[in-house]
């Protein structure tokens, strides 16, 4: 009996079906999709940890004899060793375990390591890899909470989409309260009903499950594939995500989805079986208010269809709370994306790419490699094409700043009394800083000291003098004062000091004893002090604001290096080419660059204009990821919208025909539903506006861009396209709606005995 | 004066052999200030013809003048208005908006002309109604009996030329219904206002000046009672 009655409502009600069906196809999408990305992720995760960490899960310093090898290769649930005779790391021979079963992995290694004799402490474990399989050991201190992270994100997602979409359920459910009522009234128990109604649901949600689960799996994959195309696969340190699943996932999926619908139904379900049958009979599904509605706005404004549309739009807010919500937050999160971006570009174009555009068009970075003693300087020189080409390199230093030195500029300033102790430390005599020294190759030192108007020599430092008002946070109008006195400096030396050990002792403590030594110190004249900087890509005392940067050539640094060391691992190469060079002219040096360095250097090169380009594609990949996620929220939305008033029509019949019987015309009615679609449209930008005013404000507040370079790019164009898709959307639905309320017959209605 | 005029009314649902004859022939004439029940069983068409008076359906033939209005005329927006000025209709299940107030519903035949009440009439209907206290509230805190009351005092709201009543007591109890047929009768008397009540209810009919009976389509009887 019951089968046929399922089986008759899902034939004959298929508009208040049909939200349903959305609902459902809504929950398994993007529960699918959600698990299909963890799963990705979590697949990229483990590809990563097993490129640059190894596959291994248990690692042992030291070379066991080849019986002993042997040996632990006949152990249970080993599958795997390897041995590395020079390590890794350069740290010896290692033995690489790998288990069938990861979970013995902290409880085998040990006994292996007794059996070869090798000391506990030689013992390593791959504690990222096993965390990515849930297998933890008890030394492993690091949260590792990308597991976990992945299982709450899930679980949460459920229980929004229950509170989202129960209510699908709840109005399809409302419809049939009559019969409800009536079915209760001939003696069917609650729990008849309950499972009455969660058949119909189950009948009516099978085929949206799963395909929504299909369709969840597709754009899983699909998103990995975008994600490869949108942000590249030359980024340093990204390797290609290859889409994949497992049956597991499919499981797991189906399990959550399955359950996430069966609460949604079940929560309507247990309530209206619980309803009187008079009452059930008497209120049948109705849109009525609790309250008294205190809107002033829309009658006053479009009259009394504005205030019906209001209130009818109030009463069936639970029912478009999934859409109300999904606007919101898609319109919300898009608009702020899009500001954030159109910030951030701006930002990243004026700090970067337009202040170094005349600095640098390639820099080549080469390892292990020391500027005084690289013999490739003057060859990159010469190469064709280039039309400077500094090579330098960077090293730590400290130096004391007396009271006498300090300009008068800097003491107004309040001289060292806003300085962090991180970076800046009183000492006898003075305060110590930071005082790094760029080391350039000596063609470049003289270069630089003719365009500063210094006497070109190779036996001084230049020093940078100046300092940013640290008064001013505004790091985009910086404005900068001499550091040092300048006047009666004739001949002067400054003594340069090994950088401290950071041992943890207050800044210069360490290094004060060294100072008159010879050893951890260094005497250098000063040939000028200026306020120009070097044709280099470098930013200067931009997080230590009271650093001393000194310039000095490449033989200067070779004579003082033994006392002072501190040097970087790595030398660069800034090289600027011809005016308006191409990016085919860049790649050619490049390639001619890696030619010359072959077999004698490792080198990194990076190019301005692919930079430009690369840096463009980041962020329009990074906003086509976050913009596919907006789009999709508010797809949901125009789903919930869709379903609604397709399924609704039926259930507001009454409400329409009401209107209709107290003189309401046709064109009144469309007025109203007009309004209802406006509401539904807009209302996201009247609630998201404020919020992104403040939003915007904050970020240009932070980043101290002015409002005018920000609104002369501001994303009006995407926004007002995606508010457009969403109000034309909403549109749609309700032209789709009031076709078919046009239809209505109010005489039809008033025969009806059950218009109550 | 004639207000309600009916020529030759027939109405017929449905086609071929599930056609149901509603109304057969029916002529019929009312004076502004009438107070006329028409009784009939269940299915006899006394709805039928209150929703062609109403403009809410429209003849298969026949004449209806209301008003001096040929309602045959009227296309949907035009009936809507006509509706909304020249006829105000009671339901036996009140037919109020949930989402408004009391006083929302009564207005709302002048709210969608764009129309303010004349304070004085409203007070005057809302205070004969004993709707005073009630204006704020929403339909569903109301009691059967009061709702029937506000939906009497839209009907009046914009002194239409007829009120039409379908079956207004018949969800009400003893007490309430004999309040509401006085109601109708007081603003039948004091407000002059014509009224076509229909009731399957002989004890209601019996309050009205006038009944007639219709049976299978057709008025069998009008009998004029003082």
């Amino acid at each position: 009996m019951w089968r046929a009655y399922i089986a008759d409502h899902v034939k004959n009600d298929r508009s208040s079906s049909l939200s349903v069906k959305i609902s459902a196809l809504i929950a398994a999408l993007l529960l699918s999709l959600l698990c299909g990305l963890f799963y990705n992720a979590w697949k990229y995760e483990v590809e990563r940890i097993q490129l640059e960490e190894g596959s291994w899960h248990s690692r042992i310093t030291g070379k066991p004899a080849r019986e002993d090898i042997e040996a632990i290769k006949d152990l249970a649930h080993v599958k795997e060793v390897i041995v590395d005779e020079k390590g890794e790391q350069g740290e010896g021979p290692t033995v690489d375990i790998y288990f069938d079963d990861m979970r013995v992995t902290f409880s085998h290694t040990p006994l292996i390591a007794e059996l070869t004799g090798v000391p506990p402490e030689k013992i390593l474990y791959n504690y990222p890899l096993l965390a990515m399989y849930l297998v933890r050991g008890g030394e492993d201190r690091a949260p590792r909470l990308v597991f976990p992270l992945f299982l709450l994100i899930t679980a949460l997602a459920s229980a929004s989409l229950v509170t989202i979409i129960h209510n699908a359920f709840a109005v399809s459910m409302n419809a049939k309260l009559r019969q409800i009522g009536i079915l209760s009234s001939i003696g069917a128990t609650p729990a008849q009903i309950r499972a009455c109604l969660l058949r119909e649901a189950a009948a009516l949600c099978v085929l949206p499950l799963l395909t929504g689960t299909w369709i969840g799996i597709a754009g899983s994959m699909g998103m990995i594939a975008l994600s490869n195309i949108l942000l590249g696969n030359d980024i340093p340190g990204r390797h290609r995500a290859v889409p994949g699943y497992h049956p597991l996932v499919l499981l797991l999926t189906v399990l959550v989805t399955v359950l996430t619908v069966w609460i949604s139904a079940w929560l309507p379900a247990r309530r209206l079986s619980r309803r009187t049958p008079l009452d059930a009979i008497k209120n049948a599904g109705e849109l009525r208010l609790e309250r008294r509605a205190r809107g002033y706005l829309l009658p006053r404004l479009l009259g009394v269809e504005g205030e019906l549309a209001g209130n009818a739009l109030k009463a069936q807010r639970k029912a478009l709370r999934t859409a109300s919500l999904a606007f919101v937050t898609s319109f919300l999160a898009f608009t702020v994306m899009e500001c954030f971006f159109t910030l951030s570009k701006i930002s990243t174009r004026e700090t970067y790419f337009e202040r170094y555009q005349d600095v640098w068009d390639v820099m080549v970075t080469v390892e292990d490699a020391e500027v005084d003693t690289f013999g490739e300087t003057e060859a990159v020189q010469a190469l064709s094409g280039v039309e400077s080409a500094i090579v330098y390199q960077k090293a730590a230093a400290e130096r004391i700043v007396t009271e006498e030195e300090m300009s008068s500029e800097m003491k107004a300033l309040g001289g060292f009394s806003h300085a962090s102790k991180t970076f800046v430390g009183p000492v006898e005599g003075g305060w110590l800083v930071n005082a790094p020294i760029l080391i350039l190759d000596d063609r470049s030192f003289l270069a630089y000291c003719e365009q500063i108007g210094a006497e070109p020599r190779l036996d001084g430092a230049v020093l940078l003098n100046r300092i940013r008002d640290v008064t001013d946070p505004d790091f985009r109008h910086a404005e900068y004062v001499p550091y040092l006195k300048t006047s009666g400096t004739g001949g002067k030396t400054v003594s340069v000091l090994r950088p401290s050990d950071g041992d943890g002792a207050p800044y210069g403590q360490a290094a004060v004893p060294n100072h008159g030594k010879d050893e951890g110190a260094a005497e250098i004249p000063v040939l000028a002090y200026t306020d120009k900087v070097p044709a280099l890509r470098e930013g200067y005392a931009t997080i230590d604001y009271y650093e001393l940067v000194h310039f000095i050539p490449a033989s200067l640094w070779k004579a003082v290096k033994g006392r002072l060391g501190g040097m970087e691992a790595e030398l660069s190469i800034c090289i600027r080419g011809r005016e308006g060079v191409t990016q085919e002219e860049l790649d050619r040096l490049q390639e001619e660059i890696r030619q010359l360095m072959d077999g004698k250097y490792a080198i990194g090169c990076e190019d301005r204009i692919r930079g430009y380009a690369t840096n463009n594609k980041q962020i329009q990949g990074m906003m086509a990821v976050f913009g596919g996620f907006c789009i999709l929220l508010a797809v949901i939305g125009v789903g919930n919208v869709f379903a609604h008033t397709s399924g609704s029509v039926r259930q507001r019949e009454r409400e329409f025909a009401r209107y209709m019987s107290v003189g309401m015309t046709p064109e009144g009615l469309q007025k109203m539903f007009c309004i209802e679609a406006a509401i539904i449209a807009l209302r996201p930008v009247l609630i998201s506006l404020p919020l992104v005013v403040v939003a915007v404000g904050w970020m240009l507040k932070a980043s101290y861009l002015e409002v005018g370079v920000f609104m002369a790019e501001a994303p009006l164009v995407p926004v007002g396209l995606f508010l457009l898709a969403i109000a034309g959307s909403v549109a749609l639905a309700y032209h789709l709606a009031w076709r078919k309320v046009r239809r209505i017959s109010l005489a039809k209605i008033l025969r009806d005995d059950t218009m109550l | 004066m004639e207000i309600v005029r009916c020529e030759g009314i027939r109405k017929v649902y449905g086609s071929g052999e599930e056609q149901v004859t509603a109304l057969d022939g029916i002529d019929l004439s009312v004076d502004r200030g009438e107070f006329v029940a028409i009784v009939g069983a269940s299915g006899s068409g006394k709805s039928t013809l209150l929703h062609i008076l109403g403009s809410v359906d429209k003849p298969t033939e026949g004449k209806v003048f209301i008003d001096g209005t040929d309602l045959a005329g009227l296309d949907q927006t035009q009936a809507a208005i006509f509706r909304r000025r020249k006829v105000g209709l009671v339901y036996q299940f009140y037919n109020l908006i949930p989402t408004l107030t009391v006083r929302k519903n009564i207005l709302i035949p002048l709210a969608l002309d764009k129309k303010k009440p004349h304070q004085d009439h409203l007070d005057r209907i809302v205070c004969s109604l004993g709707l005073t206290e009630k204006l704020d509230a929403l339909p569903h805190q109301l009691s059967g009996g009061q709702q029937q009351r506000v939906a009497i005092a839209r009907a009046l709201i914009y002194r239409p030329a007829l009120l039409l009543a379908d079956e207004p007591t018949g969800n009400l109890d003893q007490k309430n219904s004999r309040e509401i047929v006085d109601l109708l009768k007081l603003s039948n008397r004091s407000l002059g206002q014509t009224i076509l009540l229909i009731t399957h209810d002989e004890k209601v009919a019996l309050q009205a000046e006038r009944v007639i009976t219709i049976e299978d389509g057709r008025i069998v009887r009008d009998e004029r009672r003082r």
